[in-house]
């Protein structure tokens, strides 16, 4: 069809030469780029936040012993996580771990306080008579004027062993406590992950999460921003060409149906020009060394990411935009001047909210039912099926299920806006309601 | 086989008629007027011509044959809100139109450059619209039906706006569009035009068909009630001649101005002014179409 060419022709080209629009890609570029070195900026004038070492006190009464073997315990445990290089968790980052200095001596409570709020140290356990209990182990408390979730973590763990200690009353071997001194992680990992490392032996079986659950994350953004951007941009082009009345001279020379998937096509390719823009910017900032050193301290490999989930989630991105696509086509035809046009798209608006954060709130939760039923919805869809597939399982034939009702949905709400089109670019005036667009439909043929 | 011919079309929208059991068919280099006052069916009535919408009843016949998506390619069409992109290039918008017409961007081109010649306008060719003058929007809206060469063409108001200088430029190139053998199908509400253009014409009111038919003819049936006379001095014993309903008193240049309802009686006022004295001038006005619209549109309203 040569008359779909020009469409999707003129209006690409209008689009990109459009001086508000490169204005509006370059500064969200000029943002992204600041953006991404934020960090760097922020690490390069305050250091590791200055905390590669902290001193730490004790303040007790009656708990000495108890209080010895905590510190004891940390101090274990952070040698021995500094030596295993982090191979084991992913947790840890390109910024080295808060090292604890124990004070020598226990101090009185009221010295360690004032010695916090002076700064010369970073803070104090506190062990206390428990108020109900047995009183033989105390309650303890980290005191300290900052937040910091890994140093509580070690103190947890330590104190733990301690207790453990306590209740063995030396019946343990070191070797014994040290083991049980060592956090255990567990690993998750799905069926098809284990099954492909049986054949291909991985070294990290749980690492193929962390890039799919990254590339889903950035999916499901793409499909909700771009979507966001471009359904505007195609239900304003047409409210425009509505306005101008140079509508009624489109109708007379094509068929709506051309005219629309025209427009839709040709504000795809605006996004994805858009978006490769962008991809650009990011993909420089990552080639420079300080995102090099940040990528390799993540220790990610392009060659984790599970094929299935960049295939159908390109396949998704695709159909689940042409079905939005449509729907503000729809309603750009029926509304007659730009300024109502906010109003009017606000429930497909809410739509693809909807299907970004169920995606996104089901991240973790990605088999749940409200999953499985949204997998079938097709205004849905496009984020769920990609959330199941990622992180979760999805049966084949249910993904063939979806993509046959999205493809259906596609159809159905295509045909119907080409005829919403149709009636509603030639209805001028108040925004018709559905009862008079259904009214006014009957008298047109596609 | 005639181009266009609209065979008893009835339109019903949103619970009204909007046109009601029209006829008419327009021949090859024939300008066809169509009058009615605002809401009177005008604009649906080209709609349906154009397969923008499709009676109720009634069919539309272009060349003998029912509506074809290759008339897309054969019509042009100058709405009454005429639109074009404000924003884009005058070249760039009229050959992407031309090309949903059907033509090749080479001869989108070579169209436009002849059409711009024509209207003494080639220094708009890399302008937008809206940094043009509303005439020359106008005419650039007039280039965009014309420009894929229609064998019918669809004017809707065209001339509201234009300047008397672009008022002549436009009927001289609509004349020619005529004598090249187009079918015009033309709405408007200023009857001059429809006098000096048309051959035949509809009068529509309320969405029906009230008078209709070759422009003389319509003319001739109606009466010439009106006789203009100028002589040198005043005149008096008009009003004893029968048949004059109302002598209005004489105007700055001497000139009276005779309402009559019996032709005979313009021909005794006459032989009443040359036995007084020199006569300057004499007319019996055949009614202008602006009076009969009103007769015909004004009346029972």
């Amino acid at each position: 069809m040569n008359k779909l060419g020009h469409v999707i022709n003129f209006t690409y080209r209008n689009k990109v030469k459009n001086k508000s629009f490169r204005w509006t890609t370059l500064t969200l570029a000029v943002l992204l780029l600041v953006g991404l070195n934020v960090p760097y900026f922020i690490q390069l004038f305050s250091g590791n936040n200055g905390e590669d070492n902290m001193k730490i006190g004790i303040a007790t009464s009656s708990y000495n012993e108890i209080a010895t073997q905590i510190q004891q315990a940390a101090q274990k445990q952070q040698t021995l996580s500094s030596a295993a290089e982090d191979t084991a968790t992913n947790t840890s980052s390109q910024a080295k771990d808060t090292q604890l200095q124990w004070q020598a001596k226990a101090e009185s409570e009221s010295v360690l306080r004032q010695q916090v709020e002076d700064g010369s140290i970073g803070g104090y356990l506190l062990l206390q008579k428990p108020t109900t209990g047995d009183v033989a182990f105390p309650t303890v408390t980290y005191v300290s004027e900052k937040n910091n979730a890994k140093i509580q973590n070690l103190l947890q763990t330590a104190t733990q062993t301690a207790k453990v200690q306590y209740i063995a009353e030396g019946k343990l071997t070191n070797t014994q406590l040290e083991q049980i001194g060592t956090p255990v992680i567990v690993n998750q990992t799905s069926i098809d992950d284990l099954n492909k490392s049986s054949t291909e032996p991985k070294e990290n079986p749980i690492k193929s999460n962390t890039e799919n659950y990254i590339l889903v994350y950035l999916l499901m953004i793409l499909f909700f921003f771009s979507l966001t951007i471009t359904g505007n941009m195609i239900a304003s082009e047409i409210t425009a060409e509505k306005s101008s009345r140079v509508m009624e001279i489109l109708i007379s020379s094509l068929s709506p149906l051309t005219q629309m998937f025209g427009k839709i096509i040709g504000v795809f390719l605006v996004g994805l020009t858009q978006i490769a823009s962008y991809g650009i910017v990011i993909a420089i900032n990552l080639s420079l060394p300080y995102y090099q050193e940040v990528l390799a301290g993540f220790d990610l490999h392009v060659s984790n990411l599970s094929l299935n989930v960049v295939g159908f989630g390109l396949l998704y991105y695709v159909l689940g935009y042409f079905l939005y696509a449509t729907l503000f086509a729809a309603i750009g035809s029926i509304v007659s001047r730009t300024e109502d046009l906010g109003q009017a798209i606000a429930p497909i608006t809410m739509l693809t909210l909807a299907a970004f954060y169920i995606g996104i709130f089901s991240i973790s939760n990605s088999d749940s039912l409200l999953m499985r039923i949204s997998s079938y919805i097709p205004f849905f869809s496009p984020t769920t099926v990609i959330v199941r597939i990622g992180l979760g399982s999805m049966p084949i034939w249910e993904i063939a299920i979806s993509i046959a009702i999205l493809l259906i949905s596609i159809f159905f709400f295509g045909w119907l806006s080409a005829r919403i089109y149709r009636t509603g670019v030639l209805m001028y005036g108040k925004r018709p309601t559905l009862k008079e667009l259904r009214k006014a439909m009957k008298s047109y043929k596609l | 086989m005639k181009p266009l011919v609209l065979n008893q079309i009835i339109k019903h929208y949103a619970g009204k008629t909007a046109v009601d059991q029209l006829s008419l068919e327009v021949e090859a280099g024939e300008i066809y007027g169509l009058l009615g006052a605002n809401g009177a069916g005008k604009t649906t009535t080209m709609r349906m011509v154009l397969g923008l919408i499709y009676p109720d009843e009634g069919e539309i016949l272009y060349d003998g044959r029912p509506y074809r998506k290759e008339l897309q390619h054969k019509m042009g069409y100058l709405p009454e809100e005429r639109g074009l992109y404000p924003k884009v290039k005058i070249s760039d918008q009229l050959v992407y139109l031309g090309q949903l017409r059907g033509m090749t961007h080479k001869d989108a081109v070579q169209s436009l450059h002849k059409w711009l010649e024509r209207f003494d306008a080639m220094e708009y060719l890399d302008k937008r619209i809206e940094e043009l003058s509303k005439g020359n929007q106008q005419k650039m809206g007039f280039i965009a039906a014309v420009i894929h060469h229609p064998s019918i063409l669809i004017l809707d108001e065209a001339f509201s706006g234009l300047d008397p200088v672009n008022v002549e430029m436009l009927k001289e190139v609509i004349q020619e569009l005529r004598d090249d053998g187009t079918a015009i199908l033309f709405s408007t509400h200023r009857m001059e035009h429809v006098e000096e253009l048309c051959r035949n014409m509809t009068i529509l009111r309320r969405s029906k068909p009230v008078l209709q038919g070759n422009l003389r003819d319509i003319k001739n049936t109606y009466p010439r009630e009106k006789v203009v006379l100028r002589t040198a001095h005043p005149l008096s014993g008009l009003s004893d001649i029968e048949g004059i309903v109302h002598v209005e008193p004489q105007d700055e240049n001497g000139r009276y101005l005779i309402h009559i309802n019996q032709e005979q009686a313009a021909q005794q006022i006459l032989q009443l002014a040359m036995q007084h004295g020199n006569v300057e001038q004499f007319e019996i006005k055949e009614p202008t179409l602006n009076e009969i619209f009103i007769k015909v549109v004004g009346n029972n309203e």
